[in-house]
């Protein structure tokens, strides 16, 4: 342990993370395979073939409906889930360092994050149209809450021994706040910007199928109820990979956030 | 002489029910290095949170240079824990210390007091790269960077291995000679005490007070000489020893509670 200076445990991420990159592929290999399988085995073309898929979204994209679609369902996912960021991470923070504030308001967040909120699709449709706003706002309460409620439990989480410790340089609450609170509840908030991201993404879906139908979410109700099943899928597949680059990019975020703690795992 | 710059007038403290602290008085001159010796459960810890500023007693006063302490203003504290801030490197968790700095002079401030101790090469490692003789020399520089007046240690070395531990010793006194400050430092190690101390508290458990007061005449600087050799450390030693073996054995709330 001595002089032990943690570069050395990282000389072997790269090739942990090579291995890894190869047996994904090989699984995805295998995913295909199976599908392929499927859809030669599964009677009457409910399942397309790999290639007919692929050949759909070709189709899809040259007509620009993917695009179309695809632009759409970001523009009320980003809106809705840029608001709950902007509100969710301010809001859990204060409730947390505002302990009154905190243990008045909670209850009502635990509340309202246990209801059901396809529940409100009903009044937010009332209050807002159909349009965009009633889309983000539904976005807006699935992603929301997990983000507070992590970022909250993050700043309930600090360190009292470091706060004593800052306390005892003669710091002020703001900077003990600022370089001992916030930064120790990171992790937790990364967890809620996940989680948040993944509701999001769900609810944009929701949104789409339940207010004017737009977007992948619309597009995966026309095509499913009239069952063609190639470009079905390509929808489906594109919400896959939407999700995967969103929460993939927060676990590069997560990780940079958190490189401080790299040498201490084995 | 040395003039009073620490001073507890009959402290008590109580945390509940507890009696951490019961009728405390005790003086610290400047520039003097008292160690507070006992056993744990005898509230050394509640003392320098005292003269720290971090909690008030509840009956009694502690002032220096005949003020209410105020945290950061004279006084420095060293941990047994280190509590470093593990996602700041070693220059930021020095230059976190030093609020009242601008951000380029607490730099600044932060690599002169890494060099003193020796680790102007880790700068910018975080701690979980160092070792514990590494952190804890961290920890020594983040209070020494503050250029304290009073430097209050918690059990700094107890968590190092003895030689680290020895080597730290060492390194302590050689700091405090080239800029003294008045120390306050508790233990429990008889040796690290008589190694440290100008003077030695001996405080005895529930509720805390001082029991006797121990004068260490051992010339400076002691690590040239070998102070272990001299006879007056063997007979200082073997009292000490005894006394915390009786309080240890005599208190009802300790584990060899009435063993013999």
């Amino acid at each position: 342990m001595a002089g032990w200076t943690g570069t050395g445990g990282r000389s072997l991420r790269p090739a942990g993370a090579g291995t890894v990159l190869v047996l994904r592929l090989l699984f995805l290999g295998l995913l295909l395979l199976l599908w392929g399988l499927a859809s030669a085995t599964v009677p009457r073309g409910l399942i397309p073939s790999p290639a007919t898929t692929a050949q759909a979204a070709a189709r899809l994209w040259a007509e620009g409906r993917l695009q179309t679609a695809i632009g759409q369902s970001l523009l009320t996912y980003g809106t809705g889930l840029g608001a709950a960021v902007l509100v969710g991470i301010p809001l859990g923070a204060l409730m947390g360092m505002v302990r009154l504030f905190g243990r008045t308001l909670d209850i009502f967040v635990f509340a309202l994050a246990a209801t059901p909120r396809v529940a409100f699709i009903p009044l937010i449709i009332v209050l807002l149209g159909l349009g965009t706003e009633a889309k983000a706002m539904i976005v807006f309460l699935g992603a929301v809450m997990p983000i507070v409620l992590n970022t909250y439990a993050g700043v309930l989480a600090r360190d009292g021994e470091l706060i004593e410790m800052a306390r005892s340089t003669g710091a002020s609450a703001a900077r003990i706040q600022l370089h001992i609170v916030l930064p120790g509840a990171l992790p937790f908030l990364v967890v809620g910007l996940r989680l948040g991201a993944t509701i999001g993404l769900i609810n944009t879906v929701v949104a789409e199928l339940y207010t004017a139908v737009t977007g992948l979410g619309g597009l995966l109700a026309l095509y499913g109820n009239t069952f063609r099943m190639a470009d079905y899928f390509v929808i489906v597949l594109a919400l896959a990979a939407i999700g995967v680059i969103v929460t993939e990019s927060l676990r590069l975020l997560e990780g940079r956030l958190s490189r401080w703690r790299l040498p201490d795992r084995p | 002489m040395r003039a009073e710059h620490v001073r507890l007038d009959r402290v008590s403290l109580a945390f509940g029910e507890v009696s951490a602290l019961k009728d405390v008085s005790l003086s610290l001159g400047r520039d003097e290095v008292v160690v507070v010796l006992g056993p744990s459960g005898c509230g050394k810890t509640t003392l320098l949170r005292l003269v720290a500023g971090l909690i008030a007693p509840d009956a009694g006063r502690v002032t220096v240079e005949g003020a209410p302490p105020r945290p950061g203003e004279k006084t420095a504290l060293v941990f047994q824990s280190f509590r470093l801030i593990p996602w700041k490197s070693a220059r930021e968790n020095v230059a976190f210390a030093l609020p009242r700095l601008s951000r380029a002079e607490a730099r600044q401030r932060a690599d002169r007091y890494l060099e003193l101790v020796g680790l102007s090469r880790f700068a910018k490692s975080w701690p979980a790269q160092l070792s514990g003789g590494m952190r804890q020399r961290l920890a020594l520089a983040r209070a020494l960077a503050a250029e304290p007046e009073i430097l209050l240690m918690d059990e700094p070395f107890a968590s190092l291995d003895a030689q680290a531990r020895e080597l730290m010793q060492v390194e302590l006194m050689r700091l405090l000679e080239r800029r003294p400050a008045t120390v306050l430092f508790v233990t429990h190690s008889v040796d690290e005490a008589l190694i440290l101390a100008d003077r030695i508290l001996l405080m005895s458990p529930r509720p805390g007070r001082v029991v006797e007061e121990v004068a260490v005449p051992f010339p400076r600087p002691r690590r040239d000489t070998d102070t272990r050799a001299l006879p007056l450390y063997a007979e200082l030693r073997s009292h000490l020893w005894e006394r915390l073996r009786d309080m240890v054995l005599n208190d009802p709330g300790s584990d060899f509670h009435g063993r013999r």
